[in-house]
């Protein structure tokens, strides 16, 4: 058994996050909250809150404009609202002090004057009814996608049966179980960042731009990240330790309180969503995809969550006739941001229910027909790419068969669901390695640090490993921040060990093909530890590596390699597309789910008494990292489908910005858990791996409508599925 | 800000009560909703009156009485093998409490003190018919939880009373079910504890998650006139529960969802009750 090394740094309290960082005469920072969602800031006075103890530096949006260099850039968000708020809890000013204590209470002295506007606090309120013809522009609608291929109108008007239904579903969070914070210190023109982000580049790139800071003047030191889930990707709370930092002369720690987490956290939204789908002889002839979903404040043209989710919504289902419409919903929230598989989850909630209850009214067995309908590795998908190395079927087939184990002897009111789903790989720009083999061990240098899936910090020494032959024990990762260490797009997408991986790979066999060269050999050496020298083996020649270096490898560094990974472009024939933008995808994952639930017909409530999930994951480079990926993420997948829901009030405020009653899973609510590995699908990462970060979480709440459907023969239309939804679905109250 | 006092006798403890100004000290048990309420700025008190130094952290039975000193935490019951065995509806109104850190810390007097609506320890109390042991002013007294609770963060005890322990009389046959969206770390929707007393045969039914306190349901108990109710005289009562009680729709459940669940959860609890009734002479008889 191989552990990962940073599990005991971690166990024992020795691995550093973000929220402890500290910095020779580091001040505190706090935020001064907006008291509502919509309004206009009519006066701010910070001079109280300078005159409070301790207090250093107290700034907000006119101090922000004159401090950052290139004031706040173009079609950019301005640091802090001058003069409109957008949502409520969103920061106004921020002060740094000396002590924690100092600081909140300095911000509590701010005198702000708010205009309150009219609040926009959910969808509905900007469509009380399915709108047929949105005039755009519109001025809550920041963003419209429509496409359609094939004769729509002529498939619905000559169906036999046409299945039409309408999904809910709420924001959620990503409660990583460490809230953002980071460190920042502005000396001379250097502005300089530590901060718990799972996009060291990104974030550089993000604040140039938003800021106005030039990327070569700013550097970035991503920290251990206590989970990001999507939420520590972009700026969110960088900008304001920036300019604090900038106004103070004196480094800046800002660490978000839970409730300021859930209240300024960027994360999946609420939607809405109309699915119809037109049947003739029992065959599907056409579906109409219709999304409504909120994208909270962000700006037009920046949303790119409702194209993302169209593919979602179409499945991994053979359609060449379709219609697919989204708006994004501007409201007062926070913008929209990622959570682990975009809006996929709620998606696939939406589509797995539909197309089960179509099932149902066609009379054939749900598992049964999504086998007929998933596509396979010869066909082509709804935007008519071909979907290569596909392993969905397989996972349904094997689902089967546990499906019928589990039916054998199901007790009255236990019901078993199904659902299914694709994942594609998003490589991003690319990433880069650098390799440093030296006579004692290998270090892999990167720019981003572990966020807790252990793919940097095991993922990638394991595809070193397997292409050198070193043992993991003499291969390490340092880190490093923007201006030293090798790019990478950074921790998402599922792509760190399927991209970044490729990166290591390549720099692995660079460094064989310059010890090959070195021995002469014609073909590529295998590198062993013997007594703590690394020790190449070539045609059974066995030499010490340190004989193979010049004296300033020895003596530095090491032997150097660097490998690039830059993900090739995929064009996509967007003919079909008559507004807006969807996204290609590629290399193609699938997982099927099977939920067993026992139903409590007299109260709604629901227990999830057994779980598989079954993953085509292409290979399994390290199979316990693959195995960690799946159950995590059908846990988190149980969250999404039976409790979390964040509930804001008409007021705009986040009614539930706890633990206590935003509802995560616990211990107790985790069934028993069977997760089956199917190889033999390759996809594009080493080995064929595909990238399994995101995948399963993506069937969870879709297996588990369904059960409840299965047990009851009636679907609840709406996430969470908590017990008084069920209730209410059962018309019990 | 607040200093932080630790008087080692209880007459001392209400000798400082009685002199503080009002709302100047709080009394400091557990501290699970008192600290909350200090971070909160909900209440700002200059002084807490820690009480963990009196002599009240203790379980031990008088007779059939289980009497638990005030300040003994939750989690000291729950592994308590015949507080398990002989009353087991206490038992299942503690071992879901919030979590084991929280039980550890939260205590019997505390729940008394505090009265929430939605205490799970309260109805099983009431259903039991505890008794409560207060130290005052005027000395020592003994009076029914009932008397005590009004609503939440409200009683009857005076500002320099304090619940020294709870006297939970006879072991009885009795049941607490909840429900919540989550087993650990949530806030019932509803409790109902329900009890049978067999000298003078008596059932007793008790209901939280109601406004605006726990409280005990005579009317439904009323119809509860055999020791061994049939299942359609439990639902009756479970009917007339759900009936009397006053709901109201809050963040966790609607005032309509709570009397769904009041009216299931209370015949279920009769029913679990029943079970427990052991069948043979020296427990309850059937009546004619």
């Amino acid at each position: 058994m191989r552990f990962r090394t940073d599990a005991a740094p971690k166990a024992e309290g020795a691995v550093v996050y973000a929220p402890d960082l500290e910095a020779p005469g580091m001040l505190w920072a706090a935020l001064v909250p907006s008291p509502v969602a919509h309004g206009r800031v009519v006066r701010l006075d910070l001079e109280p809150a300078r005159r409070q103890p301790g207090v250093v530096a107290a700034v907000g949006a006119a101090e922000a404009v004159s401090l950052l260099p290139g004031g706040t850039g173009d079609g950019a968000a301005p640091v802090f609202p001058s003069p409109e708020i957008l949502y409520h809890g969103q920061p106004v000013a921020a002060v740094a002090a000396e002590t924690l204590g100092a600081a909140r209470a300095a911000a509590r002295a701010v005198e702000l004057e708010v205009e309150p506007l009219p609040v926009v606090s959910g969808i509905e309120e900007v469509f009380p009814e399915w709108p047929t013809r949105v005039a755009l522009p519109h001025p809550q609608v920041v963003g419209h996608v429509h496409a359609r291929r094939g004769d729509v109108d002529g498939a619905f008007g000559a169906a036999d049966l046409v299945h039409s239904e309408t999904y809910r579903t709420p924001g959620v969070h990503q409660v990583a179980l460490e809230p953002h914070a980071c460190l920042a210190e502005v000396s001379g023109d250097t502005w300089r960042l530590r901060s718990s982000t799972q996009t060291p580049f990104g974030l550089r790139s993000d604040l140039a731009e938003s800021l106005g800071i030039p990327a070569d003047r700013l550097v970035v030191e991503g920290t251990w990240v206590g989970g990001g889930f999507g939420g520590k990707g972009g700026a969110l709370i960088e900008p304001y330790a920036l300019v604090l930092a900038a106004a103070a002369h004196r480094p800046v720690k800002l660490a978000l309180t839970y409730a300021e987490e859930f209240q300024l956290g960027r994360t999946t939204l609420p939607s809405i969503i109309r699915l119809d789908t037109a049947v003739k002889g029992g065959t599907v002839t056409g579906r109409r995809v219709r999304l409504l979903l909120d994208s909270g404040a962000s700006l037009p043209g920046r949303d790119f969550a409702v194209g993302y989710s169209m593919g979602f919504l179409l499945g991994p289902y053979r359609t060449d006739t379709f219609e697919i419409e989204g708006y994004a919903v501007r409201t007062h929230k926070p913008p929209f941001g990622p959570h682990r598989a975009p809006f996929a989850p709620q998606s696939v909630f939406a589509l797995e229910s539909h197309v089960d209850g179509l099932a149902r009214r066609l009379g054939v067995e749900p598992l049964e027909f999504r086998r007929r309908n998933v596509w396979k590795e010869k066909d082509r998908t709804a935007y008519d790419q071909p979907v290569g190395p596909f392993g969905l079927d397989a996972c349904l087939a094997a689902a089967e068969r546990t499906l019928r184990d589990w039916r054998r002897g199901l007790p009255p009111d236990h019901g078993i669901g199904v659902g299914c789903g694709f994942w594609s790989t998003n490589a991003g720009e690319g990433g880069e390695a650098r390799l440093e083999l030296r006579p004692d061990g290998l270090v892999i240098y990167e720019g981003e640090r572990e966020i807790g899936n252990g793919s940097v910090v095991r993922g990638l020494p394991t595809v070193a490993e397997k292409v050198l032959g070193l043992p993991a024990s003499a291969i390490r990762v340092a880190y490093g921040d923007t201006a030293k260490a090798p790019f990478d797009s950074g921790v998402y997408g599922s792509r760190t060990l399927a991209a970044l991986g490729q990166a290591v790979e390549r720099a692995s066999r660079a460094l064989l093909a310059t010890l090959a060269s070195r021995l002469g050999a014609a073909t590529s050496p295998t590198l062993e530890l013997r007594d703590g020298h690394v020790t190449v083996v070539s045609g059974g020649r066995r030499v010490r590596l340190a004989t193979l270096l010049t004296p300033e490898e020895r003596t530095v560094g090491g032997l150097v390699a660097e490998g690039k990974f830059y993900a090739p472009a995929h064009r996509l024939d967007t003919s079909f597309v008559t507004d807006g933008q969807v996204f290609p995808y590629r290399d193609f994952t699938g997982g099927a789910h099977l939920a067993e639930v026992a139903v409590d017909r007299e109260t709604g409530h629901v227990r999830v008494v057994r779980y598989a999930a079954f993953h085509d994951v292409g290979t399994a480079v390290d199979l316990a990292l693959v195995r960690g990926q799946v159950e995590g993420g059908v846990v988190m997948g149980l969250g999404t489908a039976l409790s979390e829901e964040m509930r804001w009030e008409p007021t705009g405020r986040l009614g539930n910005p706890d633990l206590l009653d935003y509802r995560l899973p616990r211990l107790r609510d985790v069934p028993p858990l069977q997760v089956e590995i199917i190889e033999g699908f390759a996809g594009a990462g080493p080995w064929g791996a595909k990238g399994m970060g995101e995948p399963p979480i993506i069937p969870v709440a879709a297996a588990v409508a369904n059960a409840i459907a299965d047990a009851t023969g009636t679907r609840v239309h709406e996430l969470p599925l908590t017990p008084e939804r069920v209730a209410r679905a059962l018309k019990l109250l | 800000m607040f200093t932080l006092a630790y008087p080692s006798t209880p007459e001392e403890a209400v000798d400082r009560l009685a002199r503080a100004a009002p709302g100047e000290t709080a009394v400091l048990g557990g501290g699970t909703d008192l600290l909350l309420d200090v971070e909160s700025g909900r209440t700002t008190p200059t002084e807490l009156l820690s009480l963990r130094k009196l002599p009240w952290r203790y379980l031990r039975w008088e007779r059939q009485s289980l009497v638990v000193g005030s300040t003994l935490p939750l989690r000291a019951l729950e592994v308590d093998p015949k507080v398990r065995t002989q009353l087991p509806g206490l038992w299942e109104a503690i071992v879901d409490v919030g979590s084991p850190a929280l039980r550890s810390r939260a205590t019997l007097g505390g729940n008394i003190g505090r009265c929430s609506p939605v205490s799970d320890l309260l109805p099983i109390l009431l259903a039991l018919d505890a008794q409560v042991r207060i130290v005052g002013p005027n000395g020592r007294r003994e009076v029914p939880v009932d008397a005590i609770l009004q609503e939440s963060r409200r009683t009857t005890l005076g500002s320099a009373d304090l619940v020294e322990a709870v006297v939970v009389p006879a072991a009885a046959p009795c049941t607490y079910l909840w429900q919540r969206v989550q087993p650990v770390n949530d806030i019932s929707q509803v409790g109902v504890a329900t009890a049978y007393a067999p000298t003078p045969p008596h059932w007793r039914i008790a209901v939280g998650g109601i406004q605006p306190r726990a409280r005990r349901l005579v009317e439904a108990e009323g119809l509860l006139r055999s020791a061994r109710p049939s299942d359609f005289e439990a639902e009756l009562a479970a009917q007339e529960a759900a009936r009397r009680s006053t709901f109201v729709t809050d963040r966790r459940a609607t005032e309509s969802y709570r009397r769904r669940l009041v009216s299931v959860l209370v015949r279920r609890a009769i029913q679990r009750t029943l079970a427990r009734v052991p069948p043979v002479a020296g427990g309850p008889s059937s009546s004619p």
